[in-house]
């Protein structure tokens, strides 16, 4: 980016009002306007949702909420929980292959010197980008063959389709620490491995925790590749689970809804830590004297 | 030649301080090879070894073996499950003349273009605008649903968004038509939004934070001289946002296209393949009708079509440095 940051000095000198116009004009109304409608378009299905869990006759209609927490508890009976612990399981897998592998190829990249690192990178980019619903007929009839159509290698598969994101996140992270620290380790006849976990991984915890929320996030949100690699119907994690629920021919939109907050709210708080993590903000430059 | 030149001149050792040298250091005495330039440690390959295995077998090795696969009459099930073979072309003239695949191939673009590109960075724009210089509580309460609905798991926005546009939904109660169904007439419409609403947050973020790189001074000297409030948006702000615009319209239309579970938990891929993009229609092509090879097919030109795309993006953030 060629833009540079400008920061925006606020505080007027004192004894002097600042030097905004507080009057009310025509595009503040229409950005006021504009930005109460959309907020609106925004939550109005969320909190339809929130009302329909806690509504006892809930339908898809946006009413006051007859009060009960009957589908919360419909969303914790017991396969329901299992289903959640399914995708618990895949995503804790995905996470942890796919957050390790990235972090040392993230290392690798930055701090090394390898052939064709360009062209590399350049592929690692790509795959990035690559929609993994390509992935289904090739790794279907793969896993058919090895017999591995059950959960572990899903959970396997979802931390691999995470690895090419994670490595631009961490390599981002990585070229943030300066050599002078790696310099100072390497003088004191640490070797490569000890640079990388002393040094390096301490210094990049954040962006391993935002990477391994990457992964986590992408792993349970995934619908397709549990649906068609997993055989074993107990095995399913909850959004096929959910979907079930959906599939059904009388729709409990009430029971749905819980269930959907349940199955959505560790996602929603992982978001949100990661959103801390990102204001509290990544600085070594102070490690360098 | 060259380089056989420079290393006699470079003889007298001119120690690297490459973190990763430190083994080495016993034979500098003899040394043959340059050590100006950073060198290429085995280390490398083995700590870069878990990825690589990782990508080739589980990523980059099935999107070669489905090139293979859509060249074959493999199904689901039935004898062609186990016995299938090498059918030449014979997958190829069927798509050609797939009148479903064309359909298909058409909504994707609509899909991609239509919601990805334009819709998701249109509201993520618009909405970025609007909350610069709006009352604190709307701001705060609008960018934290925007950014809410984009965390959303896809199964439980596609859950949401089909609640909201059935019958007697959410949406045909506020148009006042209980029997409206909007997800059956305007299967393609409803869809889009779904997709564009939990895009949206992301490129307001993107949005938000490449107009708070934008000198204030400039805004300034615009106003001093007389500048009207469309004028800054249309002469400043917008060619300011210009790259961000750009590189938001490219990861919308990848984001979109890797969205299967919305449109596929939402509709199916119907009514009447009205809303049957191409992910939608590999995996009923695959799963349902059980052709299996030539799901592979439609997977290859997937792969294309995403190929375009990132070379889109690769090239217009490398135009941008």
């Amino acid at each position: 980016m060629q833009t540079t940051l400008v920061e925006r000095t606020s505080s007027p000198p004192p004894g002097q009002k600042a030097n905004r116009p507080n009057k009310i004009t025509a595009d503040r109304v229409v950005s006021n306007s504009a930005a109460l409608v959309l907020g609106v378009f925004f939550i109005l299905p969320m909190l339809w949702m929130v009302l329909a869990s806690v509504d006892h006759g809930a339908t898809n209609q946006l009413r006051a909420p007859d009060l009960t927490a009957e589908h919360y508890w419909v969303a914790i009976q017991a396969d329901n929980l299992a289903a959640l612990g399914n995708s618990l399981l895949i995503s804790t897998v995905a996470t942890v292959v796919g957050t390790a592998a990235a972090f040392i190829a993230a290392y690798v990249f930055s701090k090394h010197n390898i052939p064709f690192k360009n062209p590399l990178l350049l592929t690692v980019l790509f795959l990035s980008g690559v929609p993994i619903s390509i992935l289904i007929v090739p790794v279907y009839k793969m896993f058919s063959i090895l017999g591995w159509l059950s959960i572990i290698p899903t959970g396997i598969l979802l931390g691999v389709t995470a690895i090419p994101f994670q490595i631009y996140q961490l390599k981002n992270f990585v070229d943030a620490v300066p050599a002078e620290l790696e310099e100072a380790a390497a003088l004191e006849q640490a070797s490569t491995l000890q640079i990388l976990f002393r040094v390096i991984l301490p210094l990049t915890k954040p962006g391993l925790a935002s990477s391994a929320i990457f992964g986590f996030v992408n792993a349970w949100g995934n619908f397709l590749m549990p649906v068609v690699l997993i055989n074993s119907l107990a095995d399913q994690p909850a959004p096929v689970h959910l979907f079930g629920f959906m599939g059904s021919n009388t729709i409990d939109y009430g029971a749905i809804a819980a269930y959907s907050i349940v199955y959505s709210f560790p996602i929603i708080i992982l978001f949100l830590a990661m959103s801390r993590q990102f204001k509290a903000g990544f600085s070594l430059g102070g490690a360098v004297k | 030649m060259n380089s056989k030149r420079l290393m006699m001149a470079t003889q007298g050792a001119v120690a690297a301080t490459d973190p990763q040298d430190r083994g080495d250091r016993s034979d500098q005495a003899h040394i043959r090879v340059r050590l100006d330039l950073p060198r290429v440690h085995p280390i490398s390959f083995v700590l870069l070894a878990p990825a690589a295995l990782l990508l080739g077998t589980l990523f980059l090795g099935p999107v070669v073996y489905a090139i293979y696969l859509g060249f074959t009459n493999l199904q689901l099930i039935g004898i062609h499950a186990v016995n299938y073979r090498f059918t030449g072309l014979s997958n190829v003239a069927f798509l050609l003349s797939d009148a479903v695949f064309y359909k298909s191939l058409w909504l994707t673009v609509i899909f991609v273009v239509g919601s990805g590109a334009i819709a998701t960075t249109l509201l993520g724009l618009i909405l970025a605008l609007a909350l610069q210089n709006c009352v604190a509580p709307i701001r705060w309460i609008a960018s934290a649903a925007a950014i809410l609905a984009w965390t959303l798991p896809p199964t439980t926005i596609a859950f949401l968004w089909m609640a909201t546009s059935t019958q007697s939904g959410l949406i045909a109660m506020l148009a006042g038509n209980m029997r409206l169904d909007l997800l059956y007439k305007y299967s393609m419409l409803v869809v889009s939004t779904a997709n564009a609403w939990s895009l949206a947050g992301l490129a307001m973020t993107m949005f938000s934070a490449a107009l708070r790189n934008i000198p204030g001074d400039l805004m300034e000297a615009a106003q001093l001289e007389g500048a009207s409030s469309v004028q800054c948006l249309m002469r400043i702000t917008l060619p300011m946002l210009k790259p961000t615009i750009v590189t938001c319209a490219l990861l919308m239309m990848l984001m979109t296209f890797g969205n299967f579970t919305l449109i596929y938990l939402m509709t199916g891929g119907g009514p009447g393949n009205d809303t049957n993009i191409l992910p939608v229609y590999t995996y009923l092509q695959g799963f349902k009708f059980h052709n299996l090879g030539y799901a592979a097919l439609l997977g290859n030109v997937m792969v294309l079509l995403s190929a375009l795309l990132g070379g889109l993006f690769v090239w217009a953030t490398k135009s941008r440095r």
